[in-house]
C-alpha cells in the first residue's frame, strides 16, 4: 500500500501551461477592459470625486466642517489613517515574510497585496494631510534644512516618528512591488503590439532581457528587499500605535499597543486581501491561480490574529483593573458600557467572535462566506480604531470637558471617498499591470507533461516495487528544486 | 555764489578726453548691458528684435496677471503729527466710573492709540477695590456695537441735530404734560441737570422706572427705620449672612462690591469665617456659594422669615406672631435663629424679594438683632439701584388716559421689560412727543419719534455718586465714534443752557462736591473718584410689625403649597436684557448651568419627573393670563421643588445678536412680572401650567457632565477640620519619581494660586481673558459643538447626596440608578477656574511634532501661533483640556458674525495679542505680553521686577482675588507662600506633569465634616523627607 501524505493540494490547479498563465494574465492588459471593470471603474471613479469635493471643501472651510471639538481632537481622521496602514500591512507580510520563510503559496496573491499596500498607504497619507489644521505646511513635520534659523522638528514626538514610518513604508514598498513587476513588464513589453505599449512598458522594464544575470540579481535584490521590509511590518504599526501609547491618555497609555497594533494590522490587510482577492478571482477567472487552498490558508492567518488582538482587548482590560489608577479603570469600563459602549461591542463581535469561525474547513473555503467574512474583519478594524481613538479621549481626566462625538457628512464621505480613492487605483492596477506575478507562478506551476510524467513515474513504482516510504515526496513539493 | 572748487572724476575729464565727453551725455558713462543680458550664455546669438518682443511680451503678460490677483489694501497711516500723550505701542490708562449698570464701580480704561481695549477694576477704589464684574468688561464692547445709532433720527429717518432740537424744543414748549422716564441715576450733575431741565418746563417730572425694581426694599426701610433709600450692607462685617434669594454675588445691588467684602471674612487661614445660610427657589451663584442652602418656593420666602422673625423675637422680648408650621428640609428655621442670636449685632439679613412683606420682615429681623449701624448703613446709603413702581404704573395710566404730552427716555427699555408691553406701546402712541435716548434702537426706541442717541460712557463726561459720600468721575476715553450726544448735552440744551457738559460736571464738583479749586478737581480726574468724610453711623430699631402681616404671610404660604410656582431671576451678564447685544455676555456660560445664548426653564429633578419631562424637551408655559410657547426645560439640580425658574433679559427681537440674526434668543419672561401692592413681583404661582410639545431644543453648554465621579480632584474640608489640621482634605499625595531632567528655572518662575474657597465662579475672569487676549466669539452652534474658544473657564461641579448612605453622590452611575435615593435638591457645589495649568513638563509639549508648543525658561508653556500646523496632539494630550483650536477662520468670516466681522468691533481688538489664524491651536499663555510689559517697565525704571507687577487679566478682574499669580522663584512673593500652604494641591499630582497652577482646599463653615477621617499629616511629609533624601543621595 502507498500512503500519500496530504500536506498540501497543487498551488495552481487547472493544468496550466507556462503559456496558459501567461495569456491568462495579461488578458485583461491587451484587451479591452470588460464591463464589470467599467462598472467597478466608474464607480469608484464616481466615489472618488466624493473624497476630491469633501476633503477640498474641508480645506477651504477648516477643520470645522468635521464634527471634532475641544474634547475629541481625533476621531474619524486618524481612525481612517491607522485603518489605511493596518490594511497595508498585509501586502507586505505576505511578499516579505512568506518570501524570506519561502512560503510558495503567496505568490499569486503578493502583487496584488502589494499593489493594495501601496494605494492603502497613500489613502492613509490622504488623512495624514486632511486631518492638519493647517494643510498648506504639511511639510514642517519632515525636518528640511530651512531658512528660518533654529527651527527644527520634534523627535520626541510620535508624530515625526510617524513622517519616518510611513513614508520609509511608502518608499520601500513601491520598489519592492516595482522591482517585482519589472519581469511581468517585460513579459507584457514583449508581446506589444502596438508602438505606444511597446515604449512605456519598454520604459518600465527598463531594459529587462532574461539573461541569467538579470535573474539573479533580481533575485539577490528581491531577498535584500524583502529583509528590509521584514522589519517594516513590526515597526510601521508599532510606531503607528506609539501615537497614542506615548500619550497619557487614558485607554492610550498602554504598552501593549506596538503588538496589539500589528497583529490588528495583519488581520485587517488579509481581511482586505480577502475581500479583493475573492472578487477578483470570480471576475477575472483567477480560481486556478488564486486556489481555495490560498484562501483556506488567509483564514487560517485571520483566525489567528483575530483571536491575539482579541487577548490584547481582555489584557487591556486586565491591566487597567490590576493597574489600580482609577483614569484607566473608568476609561476602559466607559469604552465597554459608556456612551459609545456599541462601538466596543462591534469592535469584540467583529474582530474576536467572527473569525472564529474559520475553525471549520468549510468556511475557510467557501468563496462567498469568505466575502462575508472579510467584510465583517474590516468594519471590526475599522471600530478598533474608532473606539480607541474615541472613547478615550471623549471621557478623560476632567469630567468637565467630557464630550460627545458625532460625525458629520462630510467626514463620512471623506471616509467613504477613500475607498473611492483606493478602488480607483486598484483598478488602474488590474487594468494596465499583470496583477499574479506571471514570472514566480511559473515557477510553481506543473504542467500537463510534468503531471504526466509524474503520474507514469508513480505508477511504475507502484506496480514494480510497491515501496510504501517512496511517496513522502508531495505533488506540491515535488517542484521545489527548480 | 557758485562753487568754484572743481572736482573731476578723473583724468580723462582733466584732459578733456574725446572718448570721455562723449559718454558724458548719456546718463550712464557705463552703458546699459542689456545685450549682454539677453544674449546666449556662449554669446553666439545676438539679441533681436524678436527676443525683445519676447521678454517685453513676458513682462508685460507677468505683470498682469499679478496685478489681476486681488490683493485686499490695508492702510497703516501714521500720525503725520503725534498726538499729545499718544505714543504708539504705549497704553494710556483712564480712571473713571462703568456705566454698564447703574452699580457704578470705578475702574480704569487702557487705551491704545486712542482707542479703549481693555478695562479694569481700580484698585485704589476703596469701596470696589479693583473689581469688575462680566457686565463690566464687557461693557467695553457696546462701544464698538455697530448696530448703535449713528445719528439722531426722526421719525425712524436719521436727521440732524439742529432739526432734532429745533422740533423737541418747540414740542416741549407748548407740552403740557412732560415726563422723564429713567433708571436709576446715580449721577448727582445729572440730577441737577434735570432739574434744570423741570425748572424750565415745570411740567416736567421724573419716573423712575427699573426692569429689575427694589422698590419694595425702599419702602420696606422707608417704612421701617423712616429712611427710603437702599442700605449700604457690610458683608465683611457679617459672622453670620441669612439672604433670602438676593444674589449678592452675583447680581444683587452691587455684586463686586459685595463679593470683596465677602471673600474678605471667608479666609481659611483666619480661622474663622462668616458662616452664610441661603434659602431661595433657583440655584444662583450666591447660594451655590453658601455654607447651607435651604431650597424653599417662594410662596414660602414669608413664613419662613415671620417663623425665624418669631424665634428671635422670642429671645429678644418683642411680640411675636401666629404662623403655621413649615415643612423646611434640614431643620433649617431653628438652625438660622440659632446662628444669628448667637452673632447678634454681627449678622446680616438680606432678601432679593420684591415683596414688601417679605423685606419687612427682613428690616425687622435686622433691627431685633442690632444689626442697624453695624452690617446693615442706613446713613451712608446705596443709589445703585432704585424703582418706584407704583408710579410707573400711574405714569402708564395717565399716558392711556392721553394726559401726557412728551415723554423722554433715559436708559429704559419698558417697551420690552414692562410686563404687559402691549398695553405700555398702545398707552405711548397717545404721547405726542416721544423721544427716547438709548444709543441704538430697541423695542421702545421703535415707538419714538425723536431717537437722540446716547454716548456710550467710555465717550461721555459724567459723574455717580453709587454710595453716599463716594463720588465718581466718568471721563471720555475717545472722542466719539458715531455722531451721538450725551444726554446730558441733550437735556441742557433742551433747557436752554448752552454750557458744556464738561464745564457743568467741573463746576458742580468744584462748587457742591470737592468745595475746592482746579487742583482737587484734577486729582479727582486722576483718580476717578472722590470720597467724602463718612456720615455717622446710626443704629436704628425697626417699626413694629403690622399685626396683618402674619395673615398675609400665612394665606401666601397656605393658598400656594401645592401649586407650582415660577420664580423669575437675572442671570449674571446679561442683567435686564440691556446689553443683550453684546456677543462676549451672550458666550459667557451662566455660572450655574453653564448654558450659553438662551433662557430656558430651570425644573428640579422631581418636578420634572412629576410632568414627565427631561432635558431638551419644549413646553408651552401658562401663567395666569401669560402664556410662553417653545421654552426649552433644563434639569436644574437644587432647584427647589414644584418651582420653576426662567431668567429675563432675553427674547428680544432687535440686535443682530440680541436675536440671534433675527431667529431669536430665549424667550421674554417680563411678561410673567406680576404687580401686587405697589411692587413689581419676580414670581408667580397662579395658574402655573406645562404643557410638553413634540418638540426637542438642545441647549449650548460648555459644561455637559456636571458630577466628578468620585475623582480627587475637589478637596474640601468644614472649618474645624481644617481648624485641626490645616491639610484637611489634602493628604491625598502622590510620591513621584521623576524619567526626566528637570527645567532650568534661574530667572523668573511663574505660578498661580487658585483660592477655590474664594473663587465665587461669577465669570468675570472668562470675559476679562477674552477681551485681554482677543478670544473670538464662536456663537451658539459652535458651542453646542463644543468647540468654545475660553481660554479660562469656570468648571462647576454638584454632589448629590445619597439619602440611603447620607455621603455625597458623584457618579453618575450612582445618581441615575432608579433605586438609590437621591436628594437633587440639596447639592453642593464647587467651582474650579482651570485654565493651561503651564507644567514643568507638559504633556502637550513633547507629542508637538514641529516644536509649536514649547518650554519657556520662565516656566511657560508658549504657542508659537505661526509654526503650528493643526495637528491637534497637544490638545488630545492635555490632561486639563485647556488647549482651543481654530477649526474655522473667526474673522471676517460671515458664519461668524460679530464683532470680528466689521471693522468698528475689531477695534476692541488687544494689539500686544496676535488674532489667530484657521487651523491652529492656542489657550492661555499666562498673559505673556503683560508681564513681558512689566520686564520693560522694571527695565526702564533700573530696577527689578517685584511681585505684584504682572497682574493676569484673570486675576486682575476677579472680585474675590482668588487668583493670585506670581513668580515661584521669588521666595518673598504671595505665591511662594500660598505654594507652601498646606491646602495647596495640584491637579493630576500623580501624573507628574508639575502644573504651575496650584488650587487651595475649599473650606465649608459648616459643623458636618467634609474631609472625613484624616489620615495622620506626618506620613505625608516623612515620605516627602524621604524622597529628598534620595534625591540628596543621588546626586
Amino acid at each position: 500500500m502507498s500512503y500519500e501524505s496530504p500536506i498540501r493540494d497543487l498551488l495552481v490547479t487547472g493544468g496550466k501551461t507556462y503559456s496558459d498563465i501567461t495569456k491568462d494574465i495579461t488578458r485583461p492588459i491587451e484587451n479591452k477592459p470588460s464591463k464589470a471593470w467599467w462598472l467597478g471603474f466608474g464607480l469608484s471613479s464616481i466615489v472618488l470625486a466624493i473624497w476630491i469635493f469633501s476633503t477640498t471643501y474641508t480645506m477651504l472651510v477648516g477643520l470645522g466642517a468635521w464634527g471634532l471639538n475641544k474634547t475629541v481632537g481625533w476621531a474619524f481622521d486618524i481612525t481612517n489613517f491607522v485603518f489605511w496602514v493596518g490594511i497595508g500591512h498585509a501586502g507586505t507580510l505576505i511578499s516579505a515574510v512568506l518570501l524570506l520563510f519561502r512560503q510558495k503559496w503567496r505568490m499569486s496573491i503578493n502583487r496584488s497585496a502589494e499593489a493594495m499596500t501601496i494605494f492603502a498607504v497613500l489613502c492613509a497619507a490622504s488623512f495624514i494631510l486632511s486631518h492638519m489644521g493647517r494643510p498648506w505646511v504639511a511639510y514642517w513635520p519632515i525636518p528640511l534644512p530651512n531658512a528660518f534659523g533654529s527651527l527644527w522638528v520634534n523627535f520626541n514626538s510620535p508624530l515625526v516618528w510617524d513622517v519616518f514610518a510611513i513614508s520609509t513604508y511608502f518608499s520601500v514598498s513601491l520598489v519592492f512591488w516595482y522591482v517585482g513587476l519589472i519581469p511581468d513588464i517585460a513579459t507584457v513589453r514583449d508581446r506589444a503590439t502596438s508602438k505606444a505599449r511597446k515604449f512605456w512598458y519598454g520604459f518600465f522594464a527598463m531594459g529587462w532581457n532574461g539573461s541569467t544575470k538579470v535573474w539573479h540579481r533580481y533575485e539577490v535584490i528581491s531577498l535584500i528587499l524583502a529583509a528590509i521590509s521584514t522589519p517594516l511590518v513590526l515597526s510601521v504599526h508599532s510606531i503607528v500605535s506609539m501615537d497614542f501609547a506615548t500619550s497619557l491618555v487614558p485607554g492610550w497609555h498602554t504598552t501593549i499597543f506596538p503588538p496589539y497594533f500589528v497583529a490588528g494590522a495583519i488581520f485587517s490587510g488579509f481581511g482586505m486581501v480577502l475581500t479583493l482577492l475573492v472578487v477578483a478571482r470570480e471576475v477575472l477567472n483567477y480560481k486556478d491561480y488564486i486556489t481555495s487552498e490560498h484562501l483556506d490558508a488567509m483564514c487560517r492567518v485571520v483566525m489567528l490574529t483575530g483571536t491575539l488582538v482579541g487577548l490584547a482587548y481582555i489584557t487591556e482590560f486586565f491591566v487597567a483593573a490590576y493597574s489600580g489608577v482609577e483614569y484607566e479603570q473608568y476609561a476602559f469600563l466607559n469604552r465597554a458600557f459608556g456612551p459609545y459602549g456599541w462601538s466596543y461591542w462591534i469592535m469584540m463581535g467583529c474582530n474576536l467572535v467572527a473569525p472564529q469561525v474559520f475553525w471549520s474547513k468549510w468556511a475557510r473555503t467557501t468563496p462567498w462566506f469568505i466575502f462575508i467574512m472579510s467584510i465583517i474583519v474590516n468594519i471590526g478594524m475599522w471600530f478598533e480604531r474608532f473606539v480607541i481613538i474615541v472613547t478615550s479621549l471623549h471621557r478623560d481626566f476632567l469630567p468637565s470637558s467630557w464630550s460627545m462625538y458625532t460625525p458629520t457628512i462630510v467626514e463620512f464621505s471623506i471616509l467613504l471617498g477613500s475607498f473611492g480613492l483606493f478602488f480607483f487605483l486598484f483598478f488602474l492596477f488590474m487594468k494596465f499591470l499583470p496583477s499574479i506575478n506571471m514570472s514566480e507562478l511559473k515557477s510553481i506551476v506543473k504542467t500537463k507533461h510534468a503531471l504526466e510524467l509524474e503520474k507514469q513515474y508513480t505508477e511504475l513504482l507502484n506496480n514494480n516495487h510497491k515501496m510504501p516510504h517512496h511517496a513522502h515526496e508531495t505533488k506540491g513539493d515535488s517542484v521545489h528544486g527548480h | 555764489m557758485e562753487n568754484k572748487n572743481k572736482y573731476w572724476k578723473g583724468l580723462e575729464e582733466l584732459n578733456n578726453d574725446p572718448k570721455f565727453v562723449a559718454a558724458k551725455k548719456n546718463e550712464f558713462a557705463q552703458g546699459i548691458p542689456l545685450e549682454e543680458v539677453l544674449t546666449d550664455s556662449d554669446g553666439e546669438m545676438q539679441s533681436n528684435r524678436r527676443d525683445f518682443l519676447k521678454y517685453f511680451g513676458f513682462s508685460i503678460s507677468a505683470v498682469a496677471l499679478a496685478a489681476c490677483n486681488n490683493i485686499p489694501v490695508k492702510n497703516a497711516i501714521p500720525y503725520i503729527v503725534k498726538p499729545e500723550n499718544i505714543t504708539p505701542g504705549v497704553p494710556n490708562w483712564y480712571a473713571t466710573t462703568c456705566g454698564a449698570c447703574s452699580t457704578g464701580c470705578s475702574i480704569l480704561v487702557k487705551t491704545r492709540e486712542g482707542r479703549p481695549v481693555k478695562i479694569e477694576g481700580n484698585a485704589d477704589s476703596p469701596v470696589f477695590k479693583g473689581g469688575v464684574c462680566a457686565t463690566g468688561h464687557a461693557s467695553l464692547l457696546g462701544l464698538y456695537d455697530n448696530e448703535r445709532l449713528n445719528a439722531p433720527r426722526k421719525d425712524a429717518n436719521e436727521s440732524t441735530w439742529e432739526t432734532v432740537d429745533a422740533d423737541i424744543k418747540k414740542a416741549l414748549s407748548s407740552a403740557k404734560n412732560i415726563r422723564i422716564v429713567s433708571g436709576t441715576i446715580t449721577s448727582p450733575s445729572t440730577k441737577k441737570i434735570i432739574s434744570e431741565f423741570t425748572a424750565k418746563y415745570p411740567t416736567a417730572k421724573v419716573v423712575g422706572y427699573e426692569a429689575i425694581s427694589y422698590a419694595a426694599l425702599i419702602e420696606a426701610n422707608k417704612r421701617a427705620f423712616g429712611k427710603a433709600v437702599v442700605p449700604s450692607y457690610n458683608f465683611d462685617k457679617a459672622k453670620v449672612i441669612v439672604s433670602f434669594g438676593a444674589d449678592f454675588l452675583g447680581t444683587w445691588i452691587s455684586p463686586v462690591e459685595y463679593t470683596k467684602a465677602w471673600a474678605k471674612n471667608r479666609k481659611a487661614e483666619d480661622k474663622k469665617m462668616s458662616r452664610h445660610l441661603h434659602f431661595e427657589s433657583n440655584l444662583s451663584l450666591t447660594g451655590s456659594n453658601a455654607d447651607y442652602r435651604f431650597p424653599i418656593k417662594p410662596s414660602m420666602e414669608g413664613a419662613v422669615l415671620l417663623s425665624i422673625y418669631n424665634k428671635i423675637a422670642a429671645s429678644t422680648g418683642a411680640p411675636t406672631f401666629s404662623v403655621p408650621t413649615i415643612e423646611v428640609a434640614l431643620n433649617s428655621i431653628d438652625l438660622t435663629a440659632k446662628e444669628l442670636l448667637a452673632a447678634k449685632g454681627q449678622s446680616l439679613v438680606v432678601s432679593g424679594s420684591n415683596n414688601l412683606d417679605n423685606q419687612l420682615l427682613v428690616a425687622a429681623i435686622n433691627g431685633l438683632l442690632g444689626n442697624i449701624g453695624s452690617t446693615v448703613d442706613l446713613d451712608n446709603y446705596s443709589n445703585q439701584v432704585s424703582g418706584d413702581d407704583a408710579a410707573f404704573e400711574a405714569f402708564v395710566a395717565e399716558m392711556e388716559s392721553g394726559a401726557i404730552d412728551a415723554v423722554i427716555f433715559y436708559n429704559t427699555n419698558p417697551a420690552y421689560s414692562y410686563y404687559n408691553a402691549d398695553k405700555f406701546k398702545n398707552a405711548l402712541k397717545k404721547v405726542g412727543t416721544r423721544i427716547t435716548t438709548n444709543s441704538s434702537t430697541d423695542e421702545t426706541g421703535e415707538l419714538c419719534n425723536y431717537q437722540t442717541p446716547d454716548n456710550h460712557y467710555l465717550e461721555s463726561w459724567n459723574d455717580a455718586e453709587p454710595k453716599v459720600g463716594y463720588f465718581g468721575l466718568t471721563q471720555p476715553t475717545i472722542t466719539n465714534v458715531f455722531n451721538t450726544r450725551q444726554v446730558q448735552e441733550s437735556l441742557l440744551k433742551w433747557a436752554g443752557n448752552t454750557t458744556d457738559v464738561y464745564s457743568y460736571i467741573k463746576n458742580n464738583w468744584q462748587s457742591s462736591i470737592l468745595m475746592a479749586g482746579e487742583e482737587a478737581w484734577n486729582k479727582a480726574l486722576h483718580d476717578g473718584f472722590y470720597l467724602a468724610a463718612p456720615k455717622a453711623v446710626s443704629s436704628a430699631s425697626s417699626a413694629p410689625l403690622a399685626n396683618d402681616i402674619a395673615n398675609k404671610v400665612t394665606v401666601n404660604y397656605t393658598t400656594n403649597k401645592n401649586n407650582t410656582e415660577i420664580k423669575l431671576y437675572s442671570k449674571i451678564g446679561l442683567g435686564d436684557g440691556t446689553h443683550a447685544n453684546n456677543p462676549w455676555l451672550q458666550e459667557l456660560p451662566d455660572p450655574i448651568s453653564k448654558v450659553c445664548w438662551d433662557n430656558y426653564l430651570t425644573i428640579g429633578k422631581v418636578t420634572a419627573d412629576q410632568f414627565n419631562l427631561k432635558e431638551g424637551d419644549v413646553v408651552t408655559l401658562k401663567a395666569g393670563k401669560t402664556t410662553i410657547e417653545g421654552l426649552p426645560v433644563l434639569i436644574q439640580p437644587g432647584q427647589a421643588n414644584s418651582t420653576i425658574g426662567l431668567a429675563m433679559g432675553y427674547g428680544k427681537l432687535i440686535g443682530k445678536v440680541a436675536s440671534n440674526f433675527g431667529k431669536g434668543l430665549g424667550k421674554n419672561a417680563f411678561s410673567l412680572v406680576g404687580f401686587e401692592n405697589g411692587t413689581f413681583t419676580y414670581n408667580t404661582a397662579s395658574g402655573v401650567s406645562l404643557t410638553k410639545t413634540d418638540d426637542g431644543y438642545e441647549l449650548a453648554q460648555t459644561q455637559t457632565h456636571h458630577t466628578i465621579e468620585g475623582r480627587n480632584l475637589l478637596r474640601e474640608a468644614s472649618l474645624d477640620e481644617y481648624i485641626k489640621n490645616p491639610s484637611a482634605g489634602n493628604n491625598d499625595h502622590a510620591h513621584i519619581i521623576s524619567l526626566w531632567e528637570e527645567h532650568d528655572s534661574k530667572g523668573h518662575k511663574w505660578g498661580m494660586a487658585i483660592d477655590m474657597n474664594a473663587c465665587t465662579g461669577c465669570g468675570a475672569c472668562v470675559v476679562s481673558c477674552s477681551a485681554e487676549n482677543n478670544v473670538p466669539v464662536v456663537g451658539r452652534k459652535e458651542i453646542l459643538n463644543s468647540r468654545e474658544m475660553h481660554w479660562i473657564r469656570i468648571d462647576r461641579y454638584y454632589s448629590f447626596k445619597n439619602l440611603a448612605t447620607g455621603k455625597p453622590s458623584t457618579k453618575e452611575k450612582e445618581y441615575n440608578d432608579k433605586n438609590n435615593k437621591i436628594d437633587f435638591e440639596h447639592v453642593t457645589v464647587m467651582h474650579q477656574p482651570m485654565m493651561c495649568q503651564h507644567c514643568g513638563h507638559a504633556p502637550c509639549e513633547t507629542v508637538c511634532p514641529v516644536l509649536a508648543t514649547v518650554h519657556s525658561s520662565e516656566g511657560l508653556n508658549q504657542m508659537a501661533y505661526n509654526r503650528c500646523v493643526g495637528t491637534r496632539y497637544c490638545a488630545n494630550n492635555c490632561p486639563y483640556k485647556v488647549r482651543r483650536f481654530n477649526w474655522f477662520k473667526y474673522r471676517e468670516n460671515d458664519q461668524f458674525d460679530f464683532h470680528f466681522n466689521n471693522d468698528l468691533g475689531r477695534m476692541v481688538i488687544n494689539p500686544d495679542v496676535t488674532v489667530r489664524s484657521r487651523g491652529v491651536m492656542e489657550k492661555c499663555s499666562f498673559c505673556v505680553q503683560r508681564i513681558q510689559a512689566s520686564k520693560l517697565k522694571a527695565k526702564i525704571e533700573n530696577r527689578k521686577m517685584v511681585d505684584g507687577d504682572v497682574k493676569t487679566a484673570c486675576q486682575q478682574s476677579c472680585p474675590a482675588d482668588a487668583l493670585v499669580f506670581g513668580d515661584m522663584n521669588d521666595p518673598n512673593s504671595e505665591i511662594s507662600k500660598l505654594f507652601k500652604n498646606e491646602r495647596k494641591y495640584v491637579l493630576l499630582e500623580e501624573y507628574n506633569v508639575q502644573p504651575s497652577v496650584g488650587y487651595m482646599t475649599k473650606i465649608r463653615n459648616v459643623n458636618e465634616p467634609i474631609a472625613g477621617e484624616q489620615k495622620a499629616p506626618a506620613k505625608h511629609d516623612e515620605k516627602h523627607e524621604e524622597h529628598k533624601a534620595a534625591e540628596h543621595a543621588h546626586s
